[in-house]
């Protein structure tokens, strides 16, 4: 473990910890340890971000560190070694809507905290839902809006849950732009998150991991 | 007031004495004075549609028909401010316009109208934009935002027009196809934007003499602050977010660029059609998108800075909080008193009163989801309570946060509406 590499991506220096990670990779350290440190750097990132301490510029340049260094170690991986995730989260920006800022973030830390993320996009039609829950069998399915346009298209994609057969095994929560309990009654949601931070709790709950 | 014996203040009245006494009230409102009653403000485009039946997409297309269903929702509701369709995708499609999505051209009839960011500006143009804004615009920025204007990009550099006779050896570049695609191209869209505004003027004059319905007065000047500038039409919020972490001084000159011709712009603009108002819509400065320490240095000086240069040249900035600003209100606190005025989406408005409130008119207060599938009794009840708490001592329109009514339902906009009418009264 290279505590160096995860202060610096836990510090946003972006140049040292790509610089790093590439020098560690030359004086034989595994890929798979680089990556740990990686994500052991972004777990610091996500709690700061809950602390209120850091913002989107911080998400957004860890991100662009990560995918930096992935770049560098991953043409070096020889074998997997995902550790085991806490929960499956399959989420998307329903249809008729392309916003992805509040979708992305909630993403970003649904992923530093333990969870496979299905990000299927934005403008998600009803039936790529469906498909995506009956393939993955996610335990939580994250419906992201911003328009109130997609009132309509959260309400019945989760019919079509319903309708599909498979809504009584997932929890379903919304998010974004106005959403509030008025929308997650219309939309007929399990809860409703005023930030990525209520996505996590939600997860959490739902999975026992809290 | 029990429901049954209320009667709408409304009736009886002419268009003329409706439209004198809704513009003062509003103008009362804007000034932070008290009012004969709240005014309320009215987004009226895509519910329009959908309460005559017709796509989002159709409203647009048939402009005639646009103005026809606006004026009978504005007559059914009598609001005191009205905006329809603020837009048209005619100048988007003469153009081919990357950043925009419509209703009924790239998206399905009743989808909503959805600005789609790029990166259009790279974060290794700043040493050009900063050298020759114009240039780089012309030349390298409008071939990539716009499909049609491509060849734009062989234009000789722009200065080169200051060489005067001798820059006329070099016009021969004009002729050349792609060049001309791109003349006609803007031609095209100035031309559809020109038909437009004759259009709109048409419909407020429909909504003035039939419906005594004022349109909105203030979005004749559109300007951003400099943050959100660089950040929606150029790099993108990835970009610009980045850019304040790694390139924050190329970050802050380019700001001070884009405040300068702005402020240029809008005073030319509202001095020519004697409109004072200035219209800036905020995007990436509310809370959780940047931190307090972020705000002070990246986007609220800038801000600020537009806003008091257009105060000191007689114009009033309208400006729409998007997001939640809870944790900014004491900047707007500070700001001129009587002189922005502030509409709100998602804060929290009893604190907007208490705060930004003392500084300048506020609006919003309604929300969205309660009109689209609350109950009658409970729209009464949230509209009594924004009356009392919001209205308080005037400074204040009655408004939904996103300025839209999309998707809400007719009857309960109605029941707002004339709970506004009914709870709204200065005694």
């Amino acid at each position: 473990m290279s505590q160096a590499l995860i202060d610096a991506i836990a510090e946003m220096e972006d140049e040292k910890a790509v610089r790093l990670a590439g020098e560690l990779l030359g004086g034989g350290e595994s890929p798979l340890a680089i990556l740990d440190d990686c994500k052991a750097g972004m777990a610091v990132v996500g709690d700061r971000f809950e602390r209120g301490e850091y913002f989107v510029p911080e998400l957004i340049l860890a991100g662009e560190m990560l995918k930096q260094i992935s770049d560098i170690v991953k043409p070096h991986l020889t074998q997997g070694g995902d550790a085991p995730k806490l929960g499956k989260v399959v989420l998307g920006t329903v249809a008729g809507d392309i916003h992805d800022i509040g979708k992305d973030i909630v993403n970003f830390m649904l992923d530093v905290n333990g969870f496979e993320v299905h990000d299927l996009g934005v403008d998600v039609s009803i039936d790529r839902f469906v498909e995506a829950v009956r393939t993955e069998r996610p335990d939580v399915v994250a419906l992201s809006g911003f328009l109130t346009l997609s009132y309509d298209a959260m309400r019945d994609t989760v019919a079509a849950l319903d309708q599909a057969g498979v809504r009584s095994g997932v929890k379903i929560m919304i998010g974004g732009g106005t959403v509030d309990d008025g929308v997650r009654t219309f939309a007929g949601a399990d809860a409703y998150g005023l930030n990525a931070m209520d996505a996590v709790n939600l997860a959490k709950g739902w999975v026992g991991a809290n | 007031m029990s429901e049954t014996t209320w009667v709408n203040p409304d009736l009886g009245k002419t268009p003329a004495e409706l439209f004198a006494e809704r513009n003062q009230r509003v103008l009362d409102a804007f000034a932070m004075r008290v009012p004969d009653r709240i005014p309320i403000n009215l987004g009226l485009s895509y519910l329009a549609a959908e309460m005559g039946g017709v796509s989002h997409a159709e409203l647009y297309r048939d402009t005639a028909l646009q103005a026809r269903l606006v004026v009978d929702a504005a007559k059914r509701f009598g609001p005191d401010n009205t905006l329809g369709p603020w837009h048209d995708p005619r100048p988007s499609q003469a153009v081919g316009d990357r950043m925009t999505k419509w209703p009924g051209v790239q998206l399905p009839d009743d989808s909503s109208f959805q600005f789609n960011e790029h990166e259009f500006m790279k974060a290794e143009d700043y040493p050009a934009f900063l050298e020759d804004t114009s240039d780089w615009t012309v030349r390298t920025y409008l071939p990539r935002a716009f499909a049609e204007l491509e060849g734009l990009a062989l234009l000789p550099p722009l200065g080169m027009s200051a060489f005067g006779y001798y820059n006329l050896f070099n016009s021969p570049v004009l002729l050349a196809p792609p060049v001309q695609k791109a003349f006609e191209a803007i031609n095209k869209a100035a031309v559809a934007q020109t038909a437009w505004i004759g259009e709109q003027m048409a419909l407020n004059t429909m909504l003035i003499e039939q419906a005594g319905v004022p349109p909105i007065a203030w979005l004749a000047a559109l300007i951003e602050a400099p943050f959100d500038f660089m950040s929606d039409t150029l790099r993108g919020m990835r970009g610009i977010f980045l850019d304040l972490r790694q390139r924050p001084a190329e970050l802050l000159k380019a700001q001070e660029k884009v405040l300068k011709f702005q402020v240029d712009f809008a005073k030319a603009t509202c001095a020519a059609l004697g409109i004072p108002y200035a219209f800036i819509p905020l995007h990436r400065g509310s809370d959780g998108f940047m931190s307090i320490e972020q705000f002070e240095k990246f986007y609220w000086p800038g801000l600020e800075s537009m806003m008091l240069q257009l105060v000191d040249a007689g114009i009033t900035p309208v400006v729409y909080y998007e997001g939640i600003w809870d944790q900014r209100l004491e900047y707007l606190a500070r700001l001129p008193k009587g002189k922005t005025i502030g509409y709100f989406q998602s804060s929290d408005m009893k604190r907007v009163k208490e705060t930004a409130g003392t500084a300048m008119c506020i609006a919003g207060g309604m929300s969205n989801s309660l009109l689209r599938s609350g109950s009658a009794s409970a729209i009464r009840e949230a509209t009594h309570e924004a009356c009392e708490v919001l209205g308080k001592g005037g400074g204040y329109v009655m408004n939904t946060g996103v300025m839209e009514l999309e998707g809400c339902d007719p009857d309960l906009v109605q029941v707002w509406c004339d709970a506004t009418k009914e709870y709204g009264v200065y005694r």
